[in-house]
């Protein structure tokens, strides 16, 4: 199942806040922002269980995160991915000559993938490294 | 017109300054004397001969024309300061094209980057391609950027162009920009400055205008709740004389700044 | 009795931009670990906890030799790190928003002597409010006068409860001020979002703006102020009427106070979002007293661009590559240069860029060399060619830090550094000195 038209917002949350005082090459950080929060509504549209691997498509890249409900709602249209690696996957770049990235706004699509893998934080800022 | 004719000959890994490319710089001097004029590569200072071959020579201000060929896409602050003379450059440019520019005329054959007759005085700045954002804007911390002059972009102009623009009726200064297309925040805190659009802008146009007047013959995405429609016009004047001819809905705004404003926007009917 | 644990009171936290000033950490005397942390909140607490010795703590310096890193000294690393900063022809220093001042001095002096770009965490953040402070001003105050007076708080773009999770408690909302001493029933609490996020749920009144469209709310709030009709139904999903609303509200409170955060500088038009929400403070001070205050996410975020004003004329992305300070976001910025691969060697002090910048500048990061001053392990020192162990500034080393508001306080130092590692300012100093010697100084 796939949604489409999603606006991508990303931000703190308080877990990905301790997470990243707490090791960012943690599996708590995976589990803080790894993640994709979704309307309850939308979600619904997903037909799949929360945790379910989803990847996040942007004009400016994609990443495979695990998905849950918000609790910040409701937000039809919006879903909201903590800052860091993941959504910085995502995010667009471009600062329009101010030097600030645009990290929120993004227009977005949600494709379930049961069986992606969620990778660990400095594997997959490692793929940036070439080799 | 005396000729000076550079070719770049270096590939840039990093961006070239050369403000002293101006026909100011090289009035009365020979291709020799101008191959010592210093540049910026990096941290380092450099001299033009180190990265162009220079070829002809120049007379005064006004008649030196310079001819730049070669990638310079990553080249800066050409023509900045400039008084007279032209300059035409057959590539893509990099940021700041003329800042500060009062006098004479620079055409780029292709795109420019960001900051493209930022400041500028007088003088005419042509882009046949696109131009990047802060087209004909105030520098950081300037609350009166273009002060006059003409700015022709064919192509689009990216976010911010003409922020700050300041004209002045008893000086008989009208800075104008013409451009194919605008992105977001065109004419941001104009206080006078003109500018005709061919086709469509982003949104925030005119954003906090006190006095001028825009006129776009295409369509806005977005226009601010604080323009106000005033009416229907068959054409627009200017105040630097020139007459718009076509249907175009009179807006006033932006209704948003304390003072009454005496903005003024066209978009076609 | 013997003592088995040292108390420290009255310490000031070092994680976010509300710099909480009344930490009690207490330290186990014999192992040197922190044990219990009073007061802070769960993002503070984690962070005293962190400094213990763990399998992610740097404690000796790192040279990156056929894909791993390797245990050196201090001086073999330092050379190293001096040696790729005087061969860069363009390098950046970038960061230096989660150490203390004197640290961010001797990061202003190594910038200068190599002709550097010099840049710090503002730039993804909170730059844009700095920009529009140069264009328009600010109407500011410090927390303390919010605590004491405030009667009208408006959280834009912001959410305290999961970015500053003291703020609340301690300045804004629940607390009780000289003159708001009912704390929070003395206060009316508005939240504007495209979410109705934990802080919204705790208000008095949310808002719910479209994503990237609060400019053009904000305008529509300006007109109405100033007696403008408007000829619409709504703006950025926000009806009129309700905006009509807002505006009295705003106009007959005793004093109001605007805390913004990303939403405004990391959302499409940035400093213009926050050039007209600076506008709507000013213009409402007609009727009453209104201050804003932006959100700063770093501790000292604020600190660095104090610091790198007072030695260069500007408050972040400089770039010192013809012997003087210039300023120009955009084209000076960290990430914008990364994008256009003009950098060709970095330097990140207290900082993950490896994890905050958009991938594409972090792919450019990459691949030249980077030396990193880091306590812990990231995304950005995980893959640095050098990594300089740095203690943590505001619990094993002492120095000043700004909040939010601009007050300077004093970090303390509850606990000595552990392993071989060193205060920040004392790594840069000797990274100095190495450069000296090598550029003939």
């Amino acid at each position: 199942m796939s949604l489409d038209n999603l606006i991508l917002l990303t931000g703190r949350t308080i877990s990905q806040g301790v997470a990243l005082e707490g090791g960012k090459a943690s599996r708590e950080n995976v589990r803080a922002c790894g993640i994709c929060t979704f309307d309850a509504d939308d979600f619904k549209k997903l037909d799949c269980i929360v945790g379910t691997p989803v990847k996040i498509i942007t004009d400016y890249g994609e990443v495979v995160v695990y998905s849950t409900i918000t609790e910040e709602g409701p937000h039809q249209g919006i879903i909201f991915v903590p800052m860091g690696p993941w959504a910085n996957q995502l995010v667009n770049p471009s600062s329009q000559g101010c030097g600030t990235p645009t990290y929120k706004g993004m227009k977005a699509k949600v494709e379930v993938v049961k069986s992606g893998k969620v990778l660990g934080a400095i594997e997959l800022i490692g793929r940036l490294k070439e080799a | 017109m005396a000729e000076i004719k550079l070719k770049i000959k270096k590939k840039l890994d990093f961006p070239l300054e050369t403000d002293s490319i101006t026909p100011d710089n090289f009035a009365g001097k020979t291709a020799a004397v101008i191959k010592k004029l210093p540049l910026f590569y990096a941290t380092k200072q450099v001299t033009i001969g180190d990265f162009f071959d220079v070829s002809g020579k120049s007379t005064d201000v006004a008649d030196t024309k310079i001819v730049i060929d070669g990638d310079v896409s990553n080249v800066k602050r050409i023509g900045e300061k400039m008084t007279g003379g032209e300059i035409i450059i057959n590539s893509d440019i990099g940021m700041h094209i003329g800042n500060h520019m009062s006098g004479g005329k620079i055409t780029v054959n292709g795109n420019a980057d960001d900051w493209a007759g930022a400041m500028l005085q007088g003088g005419e700045l042509e882009i046949t391609g696109d131009a990047g954002h802060y087209v004909g804007s105030a520098y950081r911390g300037y609350w009166q950027g273009m002060k006059n002059g003409t700015i022709k972009v064919k192509g689009k102009v990216g976010v911010e162009s003409m922020l700050w623009a300041k004209s002045s009726k008893p000086s008989n200064k009208w800075p104008t920009l013409y451009c194919g297309s605008a992105d977001s925040f065109l004419g941001i805190h104009n206080h006078g400055g003109t500018i005709v659009v061919e086709g469509d802008v982003d949104r925030c146009v005119g954003a906090d205008q006190a006095w001028g007047n825009i006129v776009i013959k295409g369509k806005v995405s977005r226009l601010l709740p604080s323009y106000k429609k005033v009416g229907e016009v068959k054409e627009v004047q200017l105040p630097n004389g020139e007459v718009i001819k076509g249907k175009f809905i009179e807006y006033s705004g932006d209704h948003t700044i304390k003072k009454e404003t005496n903005g003024r926007l066209y978009i076609a009917a | 009795m013997v003592e088995k644990i040292r108390t420290e009171k009255d310490v000031s936290c070092p994680f976010c931009g509300t710099l909480c000033d009344d930490l009690e950490i207490d330290v186990d005397i014999k192992t040197d670990l922190v044990v219990e942390v009073r007061n802070g909140c769960q993002i503070g607490t984690k962070k005293y906890f962190s400094s213990n010795p763990s399998d992610h703590r740097y404690m000796k310096p790192l040279i990156k030799v056929n894909g791993e890193h390797k245990e050196v000294s201090w001086d073999e690393a330092l050379d190293k790190a001096a040696d790729i900063l005087v061969n860069a022809q363009r390098p950046l220093l970038y960061g230096f928003s989660s150490t203390e001042c004197e640290a961010q001095s001797k990061g202003v002096e190594l910038a200068e002597m190599l002709n550097a770009l010099l840049d710090n965490t503002a730039s993804v953040c909170h730059g844009p409010s700095l920009l529009a402070i140069q264009d328009v001003g600010a109407s500011l105050a410090t927390l303390g006068e919010i605590k004491n007076r405030a009667d009208t708080i408006i959280f834009w773009g912001s959410n305290p409860v999961h970015a500053h999770p003291r703020h609340l408690s301690r300045y804004s909302d629940f607390i009780r001020g000289y003159f708001r001493t009912d704390g929070r029933n003395d206060r009316n609490i508005i939240v504007v979002d495209p979410r109705n996020t934990h802080t919204a749920q705790i208000a008095d009144k949310y808002i719910k703006v479209n994503p990237s469209e609060d400019y053009e709310l904000i305008q529509a709030i300006r007109a109405v102020l100033r007696g403008s009709e408007l000829d619409v139904k709504e703006v950025s999903g926000v009806p009129i009427d309700d905006i009509k609303e807002l505006v009295e509200e705003l106009k007959s409170c005793n004093f109001g106070v605007v805390f913004f955060g990303m939403g405004l500088t990391q959302s499409l038009a940035h400093h213009r979002n926050v050039d007209t929400a600076i506008r709507l403070v000013a213009e409402l001070n007609d009727y009453t007293k209104f201050v804003l205050i932006p959100m700063r996410g770093h501790y000292n975020v604020a600190g660095a661009n104090q610091v790198f004003t007072w030695n260069t004329g500007y408050a972040y992305s400089i770039d010192f590559s013809r012997g003087y300070p210039r300023y120009n976001p955009g084209e000076f910025s960290s990430v914008e240069l990364l994008l256009r691969d003009e950098v060709d060697a970095s330097l990140i002090v207290a900082s993950d860029p490896g994890s905050n910048f958009p991938a594409a500048s972090v792919k450019n990061l990459f691949k030249h060399p980077l030396i990193s001053i880091e306590p812990h392990k990231t995304p950005t020192s995980a893959f640095a060619d050098v990594i300089l162990p740095a203690a943590i500034a505001g619990i094993e080393c002492e120095g000043t830090a700004y909040r939010m508001d601009g007050v300077p306080l004093r970090l303390r130092k509850v606990k000595d550094a552990p392993g071989e590692t060193l205060p920040d300012k004392e790594i840069l100093e000797r990274l100095i000195e190495k450069v000296k010697e090598k550029i003939g100084e």
